[in-house]
């Protein structure tokens, strides 16, 4: 509750920065300092709970126990990385900074408020505060005609599922007469109401909009590739792992002991998910619309713990959520440096800028899941979690497949840095203090990768 | 058959009736006028339910002001049956299979479950001022913190809205 209300005074804060400060790289200063304190309240909050008592404030309508303390910690200490690489950047997107912060913070209260809802009123609210300032952010190059586009897809498309999430919780509603996650009636009982089933099925397509997963998934590229990429890069990261933490947390708490129903579904989605964005991103020219694409590869992986549920699915949930949005952002921050945003682009950029090449390698390989990096024990996470669910060995293997695929294309920008001659072009100029933190963000890497259960909490 | 029951019956004919009259009617501006009639007699329903404050806001907030917004911005843009896009036959046969389909699923979960019927019993939760003491005891926390989400909204409007000075750098920002 701490980090709720610490994200929404801060948010508001840093609105009034943009009044009284007008020297933008003071606000950005400022915004660092915001995010920092937000970590910290997030660290004392996790610090001082109660780990075998959750907390249930305002009639039991939200329920914080470890697991969300844990997990709010590592999205605040991930958004505090983003803000430290990329907040300088934000000053090239537009005139409102200030604005652009208080949103970033305000999508921060809404993952918070995923991470710990326990009524699907809450639910309902997160998502969307966790949405509207994305159709914002996704919209704020005005002058950009992609921008613009992104911002009216986006929107469109969400507030049209909206609608789906809002039939699904009705349904729910009408089955089981109440809102409640854990007090749900088919809990208890072994019959289902068919009710009640279509409502979960109406949930699942929701969710699946949001975390982009196939079929669901046809905005993605669009949206993350229009948008300015500083906010492509907060979209793809902290804010899916936010959706899927509220994914989890609905199909496993509640729905649970319905997985013989909706399970099949899941892994539908999943090897669909897996299928489109790992060879749909073989054939992209920009790296940009590549890791859109292979975003949605990513989420395919992360459905997995949604699939199986079991304890090592949460636990496969924290460290994948961590090591993929850790890898991105430094792939992003990497990105943004660059002029030209096709392969092309990356020509010889490790002789131009060794030290850059050799942190983006890193970054790339933790997302195709080489061992000693965060993104091979994440695979590795939400694959054993789900062959101890049983039932699904042809989607490990069919996910091992694909993987296997997604080694092509990051390896692409690789062999561009470090094999092929050219002028690899530079947007701004690369400090000592981005060299440092790309680095601290490499360690991270490595460090998930080494050392995973220091992340699971 | 009760008087309560004979202004049920003809609120929910309009109600359905208006509905259809939204999706198709050709003219947007007869859609959004329907729309309106709709929304009157879900009203209606609401005062039949003892809800006096919804049927107010409903037809405040809703025929009101978020209707005149929309008849305003389908008169501004002129929509003519020529600037209508076609749509491709395929396409249009695949919309009414999944709907078709939807239409079918949704219909088979309400014939076989078992809905639990509400209880005609006189509730007084509609009136405002219980409405206020739910909102602002049992129901705080999503009252309260709704106000971010206004809050973000608004920023955007201005974000969005305002015009700013041209920026130097707009490419591959």
């Amino acid at each position: 509750m701490k980090a709720i209300i610490a994200a929404t005074i801060l948010g508001i804060v840093l609105m009034f920065t943009g009044l009284f400060v007008k020297d933008k790289k003071s606000v950005v200063s400022i915004a660092i300092v915001a995010m920092l304190a937000l970590f910290g309240v997030s660290i004392w909050e996790y610090s001082t709970a109660d780990p075998t008592a959750p907390q249930e404030l305002f009639n039991n309508l939200l329920r914080i126990d470890n697991y969300a303390l844990w997990f709010n910690m590592l999205m605040a200490g991930c958004t505090f990385l983003y803000v430290l690489l990329m907040g300088k950047r934000f000053i090239s997107v537009g005139n409102h900074v200030a604005e652009y912060f208080t949103l970033i913070s305000f999508i921060l209260c809404g993952i918070f408020l995923l991470t710990s809802y326990n009524n699907l009123l809450m639910l309902f609210i997160g998502i969307e505060i966790m949405s509207i300032p994305q159709y914002i952010l996704a919209g704020s190059d005005k002058r950009n005609l992609k921008s613009n586009e992104a911002s009216l897809k986006y929107f469109l498309m969400g507030a049209f599922t909206t609608g789906i999430l809002l039939m699904g919780i009705t349904l729910l509603y009408g089955a089981t007469g109440s809102f409640y996650i854990t007090s749900f009636t088919f809990l208890q009982s072994t019959t289902l109401n068919p009710l009640a089933l279509a409502g979960i099925i109406f949930v699942l397509i929701a969710f699946a909009f949001k975390v982009s997963a196939a079929p669901m998934h046809m905005w993605t590229p669009d949206v993350y590739d229009g948008s300015p990429t500083v906010f492509t890069a907060f979209m793809s990261t902290i804010v899916k792992a936010g959706a899927f933490v509220g994914f989890l947390r609905l199909f496993h708490i509640s729905f649970g002991s319905l997985s013989d129903h909706w399970m099949m579904l899941v892994a539908i989605i999943t090897a669909a998910t897996l299928l489109v964005g790992n060879v749909t991103a073989v054939f992209q020219q920009s790296v940009k619309r590549m890791l859109a694409y292979s975003s949605i590869a990513q989420a395919g992986f992360m459905l997995f713990a949604v699939a199986s549920v079991n304890a090592t699915a949460w636990q496969g949930m924290t460290i994948y959520a961590v090591a993929y949005t850790v890898a991105t952002i430094g792939m992003f921050a990497v990105l943004v440096k660059m002029k030209d945003y096709t392969y092309d682009g990356f020509n010889g950029l490790a002789k131009k800028e060794p030290a850059l090449a050799f942190f983006t390698t890193i970054f790339l390989l933790s997302l195709a899941g080489i061992p000693l990096t965060g993104g091979f024990m994440a695979k590795y996470f939400v694959l054993n979690a789900a062959v101890q669910a049983g039932g699904m060995l042809w989607l490990v293997i069919f996910a091992l497949l694909m993987a296997a695929i997604s080694v092509y294309y990051y390896f692409r920008v690789i062999i561009a840095m470090y094999f092929k001659t050219g002028d690899a072009e530079l947007n701004h100029e690369v400090t000592a203090a981005d060299k440092i933190l790309l680095g601290i963000t490499c360690a991270l890497v490595i460090l998930i990768g080494v050392a995973p259960q220091l992340f699971i909490g | 058959m009760s008087a309560y029951e004979a202004i049920f019956w003809f609120l929910t004919v309009v109600a359905l009736s208006c509905a259809l009259g939204v999706i198709l009617s050709r003219n947007p501006v007869s859609s959004v006028l329907f729309l309106i009639a709709t929304f009157f007699a879900i009203s209606g329903h609401y005062i039949l339910m003892n809800a006096q404050f919804l049927a107010i806001v409903n037809i405040i907030v809703y025929a009101g002001a978020i209707m005149v917004l929309f008849l305003f911005v389908i008169m501004l843009m002129n929509l003519n049956a020529d600037t209508e896009p076609q749509k491709n036959k395929l396409v249009q046969l695949a919309g009414v299979i999944s709907g078709g389909i939807l239409f079918l699923v949704v219909l088979a979960a309400l014939k076989s479950s078992t809905v639990k019927t509400l209880e005609q019993t006189a509730t007084d939760i509609g009136l405002i001022k219980n409405l206020g003491k739910t909102l602002f005891t049992k129901f705080v926390l999503p009252f309260e913190i709704s106000s971010v989400l206004f809050l973000s909204a608004m920023i955007g409007a201005v974000v969005l809205g305002k015009k700013g000075t041209p920026h130097p750098n707009t490419e591959n920002s």
